[in-house]
């Protein structure tokens, strides 16, 4: 575990990938070029992009994207001179086909994600990213299902398929500081390769639960244009990369640059800044996949119930992303309890 | 299919072959869990018995477990099976394992029943069209995916023209076994290509997610099908009794939601696991392991029948 102050923390964007979650996978090419050719400008190391749920997600189940995969990575490496390109996949939803076209096409940094307890279905993918030459990354999404010690086992296991970092996500905008500092801590003590954080700001905690994990020895912290996600939004980029500066880790981004960026997300990407509403603090507090927000007002809305009630609903299913499926059949469940 | 040979998927059916031949002799290849289901499932058949499973050096403890169950059992995969003295043989290993499997045995008359998503056999659902297991002796049973929702697609393909396909499947973690979880990519691309196969759609997407929720959950695929020409009425009754006809062998098979709206049809089918050992969520592994075992017995009774003629 680490706490020097003075080592760099690489700031990783997925503005243009989670970010895809607030507005239904709905992002053009302009909108792609124009962010991306900012987020080059203020020295953000890695741009990464896709649909809201990674390589190979467009569907009827979790949304369909507006551009292809393809499209998206030729507007998005178009735009990066000098950033890496990142790419993320879920074993399940895409597959190694989708990776080595994304290799082709000139990512440079592959994440591959699994379910907390399950990144064993990584294995291969990792791999098969190393054979490819590039950067692979393995994270853990929805890691509030699971505790502290089976994350860094599951870590340590990604580390031997070829991860060369790892980490967690709060996916649901789940944790508090000190459940952060816990699980990072763990990871941090069970590998040699940087530690990877990913928060959601459900609770009003993303920045803070940023400052926990590096505080706990994370070197890898995801951080989107003013929070642009599904919900209440992901750890906001601009506080985030202030708040390092400040802290004393360098980040290699430009502050003004970076501020601009911002900008042009608020402007360009964004119907509306991220906010904790009511449904995003419930879905926090249930600790369910802030991506499901918009089909749940949807189908709340339709059948006449109350979408706390529906989150709650699902928080005790314990649903994770991937199951939408289950949010018609729950609001009628909802429904029929009235 | 004539209802004749629809009845000889049933139950009842492999009884009347009972005593016109002896019980095929089977073997399983893979010790994880599908092969032990499989084991106690072929032990319980009235028209097959399980003499051979064999595994690999690490898995000993399942091959103990399986000794258990009155099994031979060998730790050197395929090749024991070569020497063994068997009519009909599950592999219930990987895809990558199994093209190794069917030249290992190809020449030897044996009947493979594939488990591996690799889609080197005749594609096979029993209520779809379950007679190739009658003269095939290479049977690819897909996926688990496959078997729950081939059955339903077969009904939308036969009353409407099917423009695309949609399948995600939810597996609870405690049912997922290892080689299952590295072979994700072949689950997803050969159920993709037995969806479009059977139903002439112009894309198929197949998407899985395990899930790692406790209690947890049963196993479930939803199908979304974009179709014209949809004949609703007929359509709904087809897919009735094709699940009547599935709980046939998987008594744990329900459409637990269906409609059909604008253009779009959707079915949700979940699979309880109701026999053998199984926990309840496994419907995932009972779905592929009742499918194998009623398409073996109705090899069984094709066999016997052209014996006694």
């Amino acid at each position: 575990m680490s706490s020097d102050t003075t080592e760099r923390v690489t700031v990783h964007d997925p503005t243009l990938r989670d970010g895809q979650h607030a507005v239904r996978h709905q992002l053009d090419a302009a909108q792609l070029r124009a962010y991306a050719e900012a987020a080059n400008a203020a020295g953000i190391p890695v741009v990464e992009v896709g649909h809201g749920n990674g390589l190979g997600a467009s569907s009827r189940q979790i949304g369909q994207a507006r551009l292809d995969d393809a499209t998206m990575l030729v507007t998005v490496r178009e735009a990066l001179l000098d950033a890496r390109m990142g790419v993320f996949m879920v074993p399940g939803w895409g597959t190694g086909k989708d990776i080595r076209r994304a290799a082709d096409l000139g990512a440079d940094v592959v994440r591959i994600a699994a379910h907390c307890t399950e990144g064993n279905v990584t294995r291969r993918h990792l791999g098969l990213v190393r054979e490819l030459g590039l950067e692979a990354q393995a994270v853990l999404l929805m890691s509030h299902m699971t505790d502290a010690g089976r994350l860094a086992e599951e870590c340590a296991r990604a580390v031997g398929y070829g991860a060369q970092a790892v980490g967690i996500m709060d996916s649901a905008g789940h944790y508090l500081p000190g459940d952060v500092a816990e699980r990072i801590g763990a990871i941090s003590e069970a590998v040699d390769v940087p530690v990877i954080f990913h928060g959601h700001n459900n609770l009003s905690m993303a920045v803070a639960n940023s400052v926990a994990a590096v505080e706990a020895g994370a070197r890898v912290i995801d951080a989107c244009a003013r929070g642009f996600g599904a919900g209440a939004g992901n750890t906001q980029l601009e506080v985030l990369v202030a708040v390092l500066h400040k802290m004393g880790h360098p980040t290699g981004i430009d502050l003004r640059g970076v501020l601009h960026a911002a900008d042009v997300a608020q402007e360009q990407l964004m119907d509306q800044q991220p906010a904790i509403d009511s449904v995003s603090l419930v879905s926090g507090l249930a600790g369910v996949f802030s991506g499901f927000k918009p089909r749940v007002l949807a189908a709340a809305g339709a059948a006449g119930v109350d979408p706390l009630e529906v989150f709650a609903e699902l928080g005790r299913r314990q649903v994770v992303a991937g199951q939408e499926d289950l949010i018609d059949e729950v609001t009628r469940v909802v429904k029929a309890a009235l | 299919m004539s209802p004749d040979a629809r009845s000889l998927l049933f139950r009842e059916a492999p009884d009347e072959g009972r005593g016109a031949a002896p019980r095929l002799k089977a073997a399983v290849i893979g010790a994880g869990m599908l092969g032990l289901d499989l084991a106690e499932r072929l032990n319980a058949s009235p028209l097959l018995t399980c003499t051979l499973v064999a595994g690999r050096e690490s898995s000993i403890s399942a091959l103990r477990r399986a000794a258990q169950l009155g099994c031979d059992v060998s730790a050197e995969g395929v090749k024991a099976v070569t020497r063994a003295d068997v009519d009909v043989v599950f592999d219930a290993t990987t895809a990558e394992a199994h093209p190794a499997h069917w030249a290992a045995l190809a020449t030897s008359g044996v009947v493979l029943v594939d488990l591996t998503p690799s889609s080197g056999g005749s594609m096979v659902a029993p209520t779809v069209n379950g007679s190739r297991a009658e003269t095939n002796r290479h049977l690819s049973l897909v996926s688990c995916a496959g078997q729950a929702v081939l059955p339903v697609l077969d009904e939308v393909a036969k009353h409407s023209t099917v423009d695309d396909v949609e399948v995600v499947t939810t597996v609870a973690s405690a049912s997922v076994g290892p080689a299952t979880r590295d072979n994700l990519d072949e689950y997803i691309a050969t159920t993709e290509y037995a969806v479009q196969r059977l139903t002439g759609a112009t894309r198929a997407k197949v998407m899985s997610t395990i899930s790692p929720a406790l209690p947890a959950p049963a196993f479930r695929a939803q199908i979304t099908v974009a179709a014209c020409e949809i004949k609703a009425g007929p359509l709904v009754k087809g897919i009735e009794a094709a699940a009547c006809e599935v709980r046939g062998f998987a008594p744990g098979y329900e459409i637990s939601s269906l409609s059909v709206d604008h253009g779009l049809i959707r079915a949700t089918v979940t699979v309880t696991a109701r026999g053998h050992r199984l926990p309840p969520f496994a419907g995932n592994i009972e779905i592929i392991n009742a499918a194998a075992v009623v398409l073996a017995e109705r090899h069984a009774v094709a066999r016997g029948r052209r014996t006694q003629s």
